[in-house]
């Protein structure tokens, strides 16, 4: 309760706090602000990507159902925040380059994420049964699995040379800045995968309580 | 044909199962089943139309990975894992099908084959001999009728003379010769290996020396 | 066991002799799949007209009718043990690995004798530079190696779900787009008198991450 509580204050603080508190990067003026809730998204669309696919693997392994709870629940929250980060890039995208999309190499990235959320979410939604959908998924989770090293850093890199893009400054500048923008930066950060966390978990503990809902009402039937 | 069988199963068999059961999502298939059999001998599987016989019998070929519970079988006093046993045992159950675009010989080849036996035409061969459809060998599947058919999965089941024989209501479709066809294999097979035989049909029931019986409720006891 | 080594090659072996019979004597899903392959080609060949110099549309365009190509003839391997119920046979004959092997060598000359027809329908109507030979079939075979690995492994997935096809190809797309991208950009540059030595090796890499991961999943695909 109280830490929920604390959470939200916490974000909403920190948010107000990088409009009014926090300086701007000189290059990117206004639209420095997009660093506090772009970035951190897209940092937990990748944690819930690693998170969704090692409980898919630990899953097949010992084929607990909690372990595809968490795959699920992973999923389904990274898609969330995969749109957010791939929606607040596209903007920010728009209001530095002049257009929504470039296939730059981190936009490609997010937007292949997306796809692997999808499919995964599709795959989900199409087979019948607890234990096979379970199984099943954790078998393309696996299989996804090695493609993201490639999607990630090397397929960029080859639409990079294909389609040479225009002299950005790097987003990751935030580093060298003032240590305000790095401290909401930061607290964003964590703020964030607070907030993951917390959901992961509401998520998984429904999924376990209708598990055994059902379980019960299949026993006394 | 005794001579082949004993061949081939010169092993002991045992199956020792304990707590085994099985749900389809939160459908009954199993209730929890403790037993223990061995060779040689004939067991009869009974019960009620869903109480389980067909998912027993997919569990113990290594088809069907349980929910609950354990199962261990042994051939010769080694234990063998699901993935290996499915590849030794004899199988022969209703859904079974072939490929409609291979003849029954074709199909029997194949599995012989893959399996790795040594002369996989003549192993076809004898099993379609043993059932009495070497006549039809060279027709397509499509072509057979339901009873020839069902002598087909027979067949498929005797391949390579298994030490194990897991025959899932082997007479449907049969007529007068063919269910004596059943019953001359599994005395065959009883000679120096085991067949488990899942039925309602009284005449087959008497072909098991030992039983198990499943209820729909409630647990199942060797008789 | 060592009986166990050599009874899974013959059991890969078996299964891609079955695999071709079958094939051979029904025939309608190499019909299918070469129809929609030249179908596509003919259709992206109208629409975008004769390229001439343009070796990066070239090169993008090929590599779109492939995957096309595969994305309608490769699921059809696990698909058809689906619909004929057969799956239960085959598993009782060969262990899954062997399974997976024996429909991946299947696809890969399934794809093969696509690709004879597709590619040189497709250079002879796109009207683009004689290709290096050498090179360009270097990433061709590369190239659909690692479409097959990616597509069968996937396809033996999505034929148990309900509506097979309809999601084949979303499944495929994630795992299919490192290859396009190698894939692309090594055409483009056999055509621009570049090196491929960079492309083939993400190939390669793909192609063997695929294939290994799929060694280690195909005995979870089938328990029921």
């Amino acid at each position: 309760m109280i830490a929920r509580g604390l959470l939200f204050v916490w974000i909403a603080v920190w948010m107000v706090l990088g409009f009014v508190w926090a300086p701007v990067v000189p290059v990117l003026g206004d639209t420095t602000r997009v660093l506090y809730f772009h970035i951190p998204a897209a940092w937990v669309t990748v944690l819930a990507l690693a998170w969704s696919m090692i409980q898919s693997v630990l899953y097949l392994a010992k084929r607990r159902m909690e372990h595809d709870d968490h795959a699920a629940a992973a999923a389904e929250l990274g898609i969330l925040f995969c749109i957010v980060a791939t929606i607040s890039g596209s903007l920010w995208a728009k209001a530095m380059w002049g257009s929504y999309w470039n296939w730059d190499p981190r936009e490609t990235s997010i937007f292949f994420l997306l796809l692997i959320y999808a499919a995964y979410l599709a795959l989900r939604s199409a087979v019948d049964g607890e234990e096979r959908r379970a199984r099943l998924s954790a078998i393309y989770s696996a299989a996804a699995f090695v493609a993201v090293p490639f999607l990630m850093f090397i397929v960029p890199r080859i639409y990079d040379s294909l389609h040479p893009s225009p002299i950005l400054p790097s987003p990751r500048e935030k580093g060298s800045m003032d240590p305000r923008i790095r401290t909401v930066f930061l607290a964003m950060l964590v703020g964030f995968t607070a907030l993951f966390w917390w959901l992961l978990s509401l998520r998984t503990r429904f999924a376990r309580v209708e598990r055994r809902r059902l379980d019960a009402a299949a026993a006394g039937a | 044909m005794s001579a082949a069988l004993a061949g081939a199963v010169l092993c002991s068999l045992t199956l020792e199962a304990a707590g085994l059961a099985h749900r389809y999502g939160r459908r009954r298939g199993l209730d929890p089943l403790s037993f223990r059999v061995a060779s040689p001998g004939v067991v009869a599987l009974t019960g009620p139309n869903g109480s389980g016989k067909s998912t027993l019998l997919r569990i113990v070929a290594g088809l069907l990975r349980p929910t609950t519970g354990s199962l261990s079988v042994a051939f010769g006093g080694e234990s063998v894992p699901a993935a290996a046993r499915r590849l030794r045992v004899g199988f022969a159950s209703p859904e079974l099908a072939f490929y409609d675009e291979l003849s029954a010989e074709e199909n029997l080849t194949f599995a012989a084959e893959a399996r790795g036996l040594p002369d996989p035409g003549a192993a076809a061969g004898a099993a379609l001999e043993r059932v009495g459809l070497a006549a039809r060998a060279r027709d397509l599947v499509p072509e057979l009728s339901s009873g020839m058919q069902q002598r087909l999965r027979l067949a498929f089941a005797v391949l390579g003379a298994p030490p194990l024989l897991l025959l899932d209501e082997p007479g449907s479709h049969l007529d007068e010769e063919g269910c004596a066809t059943v019953a001359r294999v599994v005395d065959e097979q009883a000679e120096a290996g085991l067949v488990i035989l899942a039925t309602n049909d009284e005449r087959e029931t008497k072909l098991g020396t030992q039983r198990i019986e499943l209820r729909r409720r409630g647990l199942g006891d060797p008789a | 066991m060592a009986r166990s080594a050599s009874s899974s090659a013959a059991a890969v072996w078996a299964i891609l002799r079955k695999e071709c019979r079958s094939e051979w004597r029904t025939r309608y899903g190499l019909n299918a799949a070469l129809l929609f392959a030249i179908t596509s080609l003919a259709g992206v060949s109208f629409a975008v007209g004769p390229l001439g110099d343009r070796t990066d549309i070239l090169s993008g365009m090929l590599w779109v009718v492939l995957l096309f190509a595969a994305l309608a003839s490769l699921s059809h391997a696990f698909v058809r043990e689906i619909e004929g119920h057969t799956l239960t046979l085959l598993r009782l004959v060969a262990t899954p690995t062997a399974i997976g092997l024996g429909k991946l060598l299947f696809n890969l000359i399934f794809l093969a004798v696509i690709e004879a027809v597709t590619v040189p329908l497709f250079l002879l109507l796109m009207g683009g530079p004689p290709p290096k030979w050498g090179r360009f079939a270097l990433v061709l075979i590369l190239g659909s190696v690692a479409l097959a690995a990616a597509c069968t492994l996937v396809s033996a997935i999505i034929a148990q779900t309900r509506g097979r096809g309809a999601l084949f190809a979303g499944a495929s797309l994630p795992l299919l787009l490192p290859v396009l991208a190698a894939a692309v950009k090594g055409t483009r540059a056999q055509w621009q008198g570049g090196t491929v030595g960079a492309e083939a090796s993400i190939l390669i890499a793909y192609a063997a991450a695929v294939f290994g991961v799929s060694l280690l999943l195909y005995d979870h695909l089938w328990e029921d």
